[in-house]
């Protein structure tokens, strides 16, 4: 017993994510009424299971693979091995937790980790320093942004966490394609050298087949967000991409949008709106705040403003085709692992970003655009005037701009951002 | 001679100088990028007179705050401020890489908002080199195949000719030339009693970025002989290693040296890590191909992930070598690669038992009086 529980606590963080997460559902469950807010409801039970799941394979022994957010987790299921997102854990336990993981936040800055770097990495970097998780391997690409190339190379250089790296080019073409194909696999073998194992590329096949199918799914809630009134609730464009980075490759992933996805059709079908009333249609290019999701529901409720997406939610990778060879399949992962989002912002010029955002406020009918501009996110910094401009002179659409930091509610409140969103909207009505 | 006064020097004050002007007066293009990953010598070898784009005595961030928010920095802000001022308009193209997350972007600011404002009529031809995060040999093999498509680029929409080995031949001998003997003055400031403080070196390296360098060899041997028969600094001063992220301006370097310091080294873009490799043409390589491995393989900055080690173990060996009493670690408010850097060094060097301060500051010396008690405090400090 007492070895299972020093196997377990490789992996404090996911416990503490576990019971926070399953306190957070009995909450739910047991406060709100019968159909109040059900994206979250499937949400929080589907990563719950999987989180279980996760638990034992530590008690089991099983090697711990942290993994950055930008390599899909069906990519190392090629293993048998406790697969944790680091930036998937910081921000759910930043959600869930009453002061978030600003205690992390602080022991990070006080070892020198600088105030305008990714809480995203910064969260796990302060567990790992307060030894709450022990890797015996570390997984990322090169990309999306500074903050990764700049902070990742601490587990290595403090904590002798072996880490492996598929070099990502910021530059998107059949050449790169390939390039970061090779970058994955090469690192994947490496990968099993570390831990021991052999990658079984045939158990890697179905989880992709099945994130395959959620990619459909996933693209037919977005395409029912067309609707007036939205048919989705602002909270599951959070929770989705909680799902979509933490059990990505699971069957409960798959479920969880099967679910959803006929919550929405109802909707739609009844011209439903979640808030009640449909008051002003948004579109968020970044993200929504992680610190505090009630936001998204003081959002539907009070204001009657529907998020139709944010960045998490308008990114969508063509199928992996997992029938042809190996270096095919490879190609295609390197093709969605490009189009990740936020990595696809990042390795591609602003052209084609903002095209995309004047194409999609035209075909859903958005009324404003809000930008969130986290602290962190270098590599969007240059962008909100741009997209702001853009907005304005071809379609007349505004777009308001507000900086925070998406982990930590001490940069910008959410009563500023609530005010700051209550002010702007009042000039649109 | 007091170098300050130098007039060569005196074009490290300026962003425009003679020698610009005189190279375009005779129809020769002037490409301005940001970054040491863009070969120079494959730009030189074509005619073409490579400019790093600076904020030297700049103060101002108005026009860039407009499209760049706070949280980037504001040194590329800066650049982009200056820009958009009309001051970066001598230049025939601009090529950018993947160097950070700042300026990068500039590649489609200066295409939308620089040179497509609208009473800007020239044509300004971009180009952009994307350089991987890692040094592998895969790494090697995508970062060549970028250069071979920027030197084909350079022939068709540039010179209109072939770039031969024989001009890379030469370009090359220019190029070593030049560093060897930044190298030989960066000796001379490691001394004992060091004939040039740091402020005299930058002043240097800025100079010697600006123009081309043919000119700028004769101009370093004419200093490099006044330096040689100059007296050394005797005063009794700390004897520091400047460290970070990009320097372009002297008030920084002076404010640090006149309270005490001279800057007997430093590890800086437009310091030392730009000198210390020589391209080798060796093993059957091409010329081409020889600049390419210098230029890939060479002393890196934070944005190369997996090359940490390297560049402590150098640090380690400047502080030795240059008998080094502190080390200042600075960066850019906001530069996250250097941030992270930083941190690393200030827990990585406490084994030498070195006094470090950590500092982060603006582009140019906005809060002069909270780094000059920080900077005092610490050579105080230093027994």
């Amino acid at each position: 017993m007492e070895e299972k529980i020093a196997l377990e606590n490789r992996v404090i963080p996911i416990r503490m994510l576990y019971e926070s997460l399953s306190t957070t559902h009995q909450l739910v469950e047991e406060i709100l009424p019968e159909n109040g807010i059900p994206e979250l409801r499937i949400a929080l039970g589907k990563v719950k299971n999987t989180l279980r799941r996760n638990l034992e394979k530590a008690r089991e022994g099983l090697p711990i693979v942290g993994y950055h957010f930008a390599i899909p987790a069906e990519y190392i299921s090629c293993f048998e091995c406790v697969p944790v997102c680091l930036e998937g854990t910081g921000y759910y336990l930043s959600t869930l937790l009453l002061d978030g993981v600003e205690k992390y936040y602080d022991l990070m800055i006080n070892w020198g980790h600088p105030f305008h770097t990714c809480t995203a990495q910064k969260g796990p970097m302060g567990m790992v320093l307060d030894d709450l998780f022990h890797f015996d391997a570390i997984f990322a690409p090169t990309a999306p942004c500074d903050n990764t190339c700049s902070s990742y190379p601490f587990f290595k250089l403090e904590k002798k966490f072996p880490l492996i790296l598929a070099d990502m080019p910021f530059r998107r073409d059949r050449r790169s394609y390939e390039y970061y194909g090779e970058q994955i696999k090469k690192s994947l073998f490496e990968l099993g050298r570390v831990i021991g194992q052999e990658p079984d590329f045939e158990k890697m096949k179905k989880h992709i087949e099945i994130e395959n199918r959620v990619q459909e799914l996933r693209f037919e809630i977005f395409e029912l967000t067309k609707a007036i009134p939205s048919p989705i609730s602002n909270i599951y464009n959070a929770v989705s991409a909680g799902t979509f980075i933490l059990v990505s490759g699971t069957q409960e992933n798959l479920s969880f949008y099967e679910e959803v996805l006929e919550i929405v059709k109802l909707r739609y079908k009844k011209k439903q709106h979640h808030g009640g009333e449909e008051k002003i249609r948004s579109i968020w290019p970044y993200m929504v705040t992680y610190f505090d999701m009630s936001l998204c529901e003081w959002l539907d409720r009070e204001l009657g403003v529907s998020v139709l997406f944010d960045i998490f939610n308008y990114n969508f990778a063509e199928p992996i085709n997992t029938k042809s060879d190996l270096d095919t399949m490879f190609y295609d992962m390197a093709k969605k692992g490009m189009g990740w989002p936020m990595v696809k912002q990042s390795t591609d010029f602003y052209y084609a970003s903002l095209e995309n955002c004047l194409q999609m406020a035209k075909e859903f009918s958005a009324d404003c655009f809000i930008y969130t501009q986290s602290l962190a996110c270098k590599q969007f910094g240059s962008f909100p005037q741009l997209l702001r401009e853009a907005l304005k002179d071809e379609l007349g659409i505004p777009m308001l701009l507000i900086e925070f930091d998406v982990g930590d509610k001490r940069f910008t409140s959410l009563k500023t951002i609530k005010e700051k969103i209550k002010m702007f909207t009042q000039t649109l009505m | 001679m007091n170098l300050q006064d130098d007039p060569f020097l005196s074009i490290s004050n300026t962003i425009m100088n003679p020698y610009v002007s005189e190279w375009q007066k005779n129809n020769k293009k002037v490409i301005g990028h940001y970054c040491t990953y863009l070969p120079e010598e494959l730009l030189y070898a074509a005619g073409i007179l490579p400019f790093r784009i600076r904020s030297t005595g700049h103060k101002h961030t108005d026009l860039g705050d407009i499209y760049m928010v706070r949280f980037t920095c504001s040194f590329v802000r800066a650049t982009l401020d200056m820009a958009l001022r009309g001051i970066y308009d001598f230049l025939d193209a601009l090529f950018i890489c993947n160097s950070c997350d700042h300026s990068r972007r500039m590649f489609e600011l200066f295409d939308l908002k620089v040179f497509g404002r609208e009473e800007f009529m020239k044509q300004v031809q971009r180009y952009y080199v994307s350089i991987p995060h890692v040094i592998t040999d895969e790494g090697f093999e995508w970062y060549k195949r970028e250069i071979e498509e920027l030197k084909e680029n350079l022939e068709k929409n540039f010179i209109n000719r072939i770039i031969t080995h024989n001009d890379l031949k030469l370009s090359i001998k220019i190029y070593n030339e030049n560093r060897s003997l930044l190298r030989k003055i960066h000796e001379l400031r490691i001394l004992d009693a060091p004939r040039l403080n740091g402020s005299e070196a930058l002043q240097i390296s800025i100079a010697n970025a600006s123009v081309p360098k043919e000119i700028a060899n004769n101009e370093l041997k004419r200093i490099y002989n006044v330096l040689q028969e100059k007296e050394g600094i005797k005063e009794d001063f700390k004897r520091i290693l400047l460290v970070g992220s990009e320097v372009d301006d002297l008030t920084f370097t002076r404010l640090i040296e006149n309270s005490g310091a001279v800057l007997v080294s430093d590890f800086l873009c437009f310091g030392t890590r730009n000198f210390l490799d020589d391209v080798k043409i060796v093993n059957g390589n091409t010329p081409l191909e020889s600049i390419i491995n210098k230029v890939y393989y060479r002393m890196s900055c934070p944005r190369m992930m997996d090359d940490h080690v390297r560049r402590l173990e150098y640090l380690k060996n400047e502080i030795n070598r240059a008998k080094v009493d502190g080390v200042i670690l600075q960066r850019v408010n906001n530069c996250d690669l250097y941030g992270c850097e930083n941190m690393m060094l200030l827990h990585e060097l406490k084994e030498l038992d070195v006094p470090i301060l950590n500092i982060e500051r603006e582009f140019y010396q906005a809060d002069t009086t909270r780094l000059q008690t920080r900077i005092e405090a610490f050579l105080e400090m230093i027994s």
